[in-house]
């Protein structure tokens, strides 16, 4: 009689967690301040490339604040500040030393609610691209093009490129947002509850794109639903109290976690 | 385990235990009394027993669509959800102990007007006796997500095998002694037949709690030592 874990082989499905993929992100000894409050306690842990990482945990947990310091969209506030190291590529972002536009190039962020600029769905997707690059038109048309393909929403909106961004649809401004990223040819995207303001419909379009963008880059989400993480991602961090309980493949998370706390939560049993 | 946070919730849950525990209960009961009622050749006792089995089909329908339905509203997760999978595994093996104790029943409708000597029947009993018992252990352990009590009715199903195996071949030697004895012990070996399935089902019910208390499936041969699939008796051997 020899017990085998049946979710390696058979439950992992068309997308099993990658343990071997190289690691895009580590994160190490990551301690997070809000002023006097610890938000964020030794993290350590790694983000594999090509891989969805979904982020869970109740309200306050330090999920949000983990993915924010990826690429430093925290210290717009001063009394913000983070130790310890998150290396991407090898590099550490918290670096002083870092030009953050261009890490913020190389990690894109995609938000709650959807944040078109108050533009045309073009110069929505071509903002960043001219910011950095000196292209000719041509070029920064099929830059545009391609990464409005990449959202899935280059059907939709190709004969309406001069109408504003801010006209689309929820579901179709959030994926106006992907591109936008997208155009950057970032090497990581960061979602943060990027369905939770979105209607059904709206949220299966962001998950199938989510595991398109899955083939060309790491991906990072924080969700609060709990169904969405078992389906998108390849692996799941369980966070509680700015401490990382538990990071394992997601189908080993949802369906026999080692820790009590990871099994409370995900059952709704937190009180 | 603490409560959700969502009480009703617990309410579904509690509500699949107790179906479950009471189909086992009524299993349990249809197998002893189909059990008694073939050694006394009692015909009342077998038809009470053919019509308890309308309770454990009703008992297994609701099962499945309560956990269906509780899969559709709180899309359950880890323990939930692999309780939710075991509620539905255990209650179709239930209800195929609950089919082939009702065959027993109906086989003593067939041979009860016959007078065979009751030696031929002690071996079925003592069968039946094994795995009476191997059927309330793991209905116990089911109940109280007990791993150990599971594994030990787990192992023990080889011993009924074998034990099958040598009743096949006592039932065969009967035959040939007297011809007269073959319509009665083709009965009772399809009776010993459903007892030696019988404990199949629990040997999966035990399987299932391995699944339900560790989140792993039991792989590995299970203990086999039913060798009747090979057996001849050869005429005047």
């Amino acid at each position: 009689m020899s017990p085998t874990n049946s979710m390696s082989s058979a439950l992992s499905g068309r997308n099993p967690a990658d343990e071997s993929a190289p690691v895009r992100i580590a994160v190490k000894d990551l301690n997070f301040y809000y002023g006097q409050f610890h938000g964020l306690k030794n993290v350590n842990l790694n983000f594999h490339d090509r891989q969805v990482t979904a982020l869970i945990g109740p309200s306050g947990c330090g999920k949000s604040t983990l993915l924010r310091t990826f690429n430093r969209i925290y210290s717009l506030y001063p009394e913000q500040r983070a130790t310890g190291q998150i290396l991407l590529d090898g590099q550490n972002v918290l670096d002083a030393k870092v030009d953050l536009n261009e890490l913020r190039a190389r990690v894109g962020m995609v938000f709650q609610k959807p944040t078109p600029f108050p533009m045309s769905i073009y110069d929505n997707v071509a903002f960043g691209l001219r910011l950095y690059e000196r292209l000719p038109k041509s070029e920064l048309d099929g830059r545009v093009e391609d990464a409005l393909r990449k959202a899935a929403l280059w059907d939709e909106v190709k004969d309406k490129m001069k109408q504003a961004g801010t006209g689309l649809s929820g579901g179709q401004q959030q994926r106006l947002c992907i591109a936008r990223s997208v155009a950057q040819r970032p090497e990581v995207i960061l979602f943060d509850e990027p369905t939770s303001a979105l209607d059904p419909i709206s949220t299966g379009r962001i998950e199938e794109l989510i595991e398109q963008l899955r083939t060309e880059f790491t991906i990072v989400i924080v969700t609060h639903n709990m169904q969405q993480a078992a389906r998108i991602s390849q692996f799941t961090a369980f966070m509680y109290l700015g401490e990382l309980i538990e990071f394992a493949p997601t189908t080993k998370i949802f369906m026999n976690p080692d820790k009590r706390q990871t099994q409370d939560y995900i059952t709704g049993r937190f009180g | 385990m603490s409560e959700h946070i969502v009480s009703s919730y617990d309410q579904d849950l509690e509500d699949l235990r107790r179906q479950i525990a009471e189909m086992g209960g009524v299993a349990e009961k249809m197998m002893a009394d189909a059990t008694v009622a073939l050694v006394r050749r009692d015909t009342a006792l077998a038809q009470a027993v053919i019509v308890s089995d309308k309770r454990l089909d009703v008992l297994q329908r609701e099962i499945e669509e309560r956990s269906v339905l509780l899969i559709a509203r709180r899309q359950p997760l880890a323990i939930d959800l692999r309780e939710t999978i075991s509620g539905i595994r255990v209650s179709g093996d239930l209800e195929r102990i609950g089919d082939l104790a009702k065959n027993i029943a109906k086989r003593v409708l067939a041979i009860a007007d016959q007078t065979q000597p009751q030696k031929i029947v002690l071996g079925v009993e003592h069968m039946s006796d094994l795995v009476q018992e191997q059927l309330k252990d793991v209905l116990d352990a089911y109940a109280s997500r007990n791993l150990d009590a599971a594994h030990d009715v787990w192992e023990r199903d080889g011993a009924i095998d074998a034990l099958y195996n040598s009743l096949f071949r006592e039932l065969l030697t009967y035959m040939m002694e007297d011809p007269r004895n073959i319509s009665f012990c083709t009965h009772l070996l399809f009776c010993a037949k459903n007892v030696e399935r019988i404990g199949d089902h629990t040997t999966n019910v035990a399987e299932t709690i391995h699944y339900l208390v560790t989140g792993e499936t039991l792989a590995g041969e299970r203990p086999k030592n039913d060798a009747s699939n090979y057996a001849t008796v050869q005429p005047g051997a």
